[in-house]
């Protein structure tokens, strides 16, 4: 007697695999307890226009460095030219007026060499 | 393996070449004890890259501007020392003969020599010749109020020179291209 609800227990607490639909109930029922899934696609997008705008103004910023470096240079190197233009013409005026001190000189000494000899 | 020997020798005596060739670039002092005294100083210095920087903001189309560009074509460098002073020898001989020394070297030659008893102003030009083609130009000007040394170092047409008269008060020296000397007085 004892070894038949023995067996009969054995036999009802057997492990049997469940069936299709069970397993289907259960993982639908399982899904939809889940807790909701954390939004990362909606903070990226959220700073998706930030990342945006952070990435426009460094381009911007690293152009108008750039810009602003070669107009400086631009500026530097005209003045350096303008100063040594200067400096060329100033160096030839100084030259010339020399110049024109040696040949005034000797002018002075051929006209008075011409009027000695006419002199004489 | 004869090129190689040739190319050793050359790198061997390019150095001792260099030295051996005229210079015609003088050692200026600093004159900085002058420059102190003065009450008015000119100090240019201009070398090779500096001329091409000035040629490039000289303008084409002002005649002077021209001409002055053609000039500095084949030059290497200007330098120029002035000095004015209120009184009477504020100055020593010995200031200039540092520099004056430099053109008793080989290859100055002596262009002018003016001595005006009336202004007291000595002016001594030297140029220095290589290949028939004027090189390098030095002028020493000394009056009882001031000096001038100037030197222009690099190929010196004299033609384009020829231009520039009647420009900065440039005036006729009669130089004749062809010898580098001035052309007897008319």
């Amino acid at each position: 007697m004892s070894k038949d609800i023995e067996s009969q227990m054995r036999a009802a607490l057997r492990a049997v695999a469940p069936s299709e639909e069970f397993t289907q109930k259960l993982v639908a029922n399982v899904t939809s307890r889940l807790p909701a899934p954390p939004k990362p696609r909606r903070f990226a997008a959220g700073l998706r226009p930030l990342a945006w705008w952070f990435s426009a103004s460094l381009a911007a910023s690293v152009v108008l460095a750039v810009g602003v470096h070669q107009h400086l240079q631009q500026q530097r190197l005209q003045q350096s030219g303008l100063e040594a233009r200067r400096e060329v013409l100033e160096a030839l005026r100084v030259t010339s007026q020399k110049l024109n001190l040696a040949y005034e000189a000797v002018k002075s000494q051929s006209t008075s060499l011409t009027d000695a000899q006419s002199g004489a | 393996m004869r090129q190689c020997i040739s190319l050793w020798l050359f790198a061997l005596l390019a150095p001792a070449l260099a030295l051996a060739a005229p210079n015609p670039k003088l050692a200026i002092p600093s004159f900085s004890a002058l420059a102190q005294k003065a009450t008015e100083s000119v100090t240019i210095t201009l070398d090779p890259g500096l001329l091409g920087l000035a040629a490039k903001f000289l303008d084409s189309n002002d005649p002077q501007d021209a001409a002055t560009k053609e000039v500095l074509k084949g030059l290497q460098g200007i330098y120029v020392r002035s000095y004015t002073f209120d009184k009477d020898s504020a100055y020593q001989q010995s200031d200039i003969d540092a520099v004056r020394s430099q053109l008793a070297a080989p290859g100055w030659n002596r262009l002018v020599e003016t001595r005006s008893r009336k202004t007291h102003a000595d002016v001594d030009i030297y140029i220095m010749v290589d290949h028939n083609q004027a090189v390098g130009l030095a002028l020493i000007a000394s009056e009882p109020r001031q000096f001038t040394i100037v030197n222009i170092v690099g190929a010196i047409d004299l033609d384009k020179l020829h231009k520039l008269e009647g420009q900065f008060g440039v005036p006729k020296l009669d130089i004749d291209p062809s010898k580098g000397t001035p052309a007897p007085s008319k």
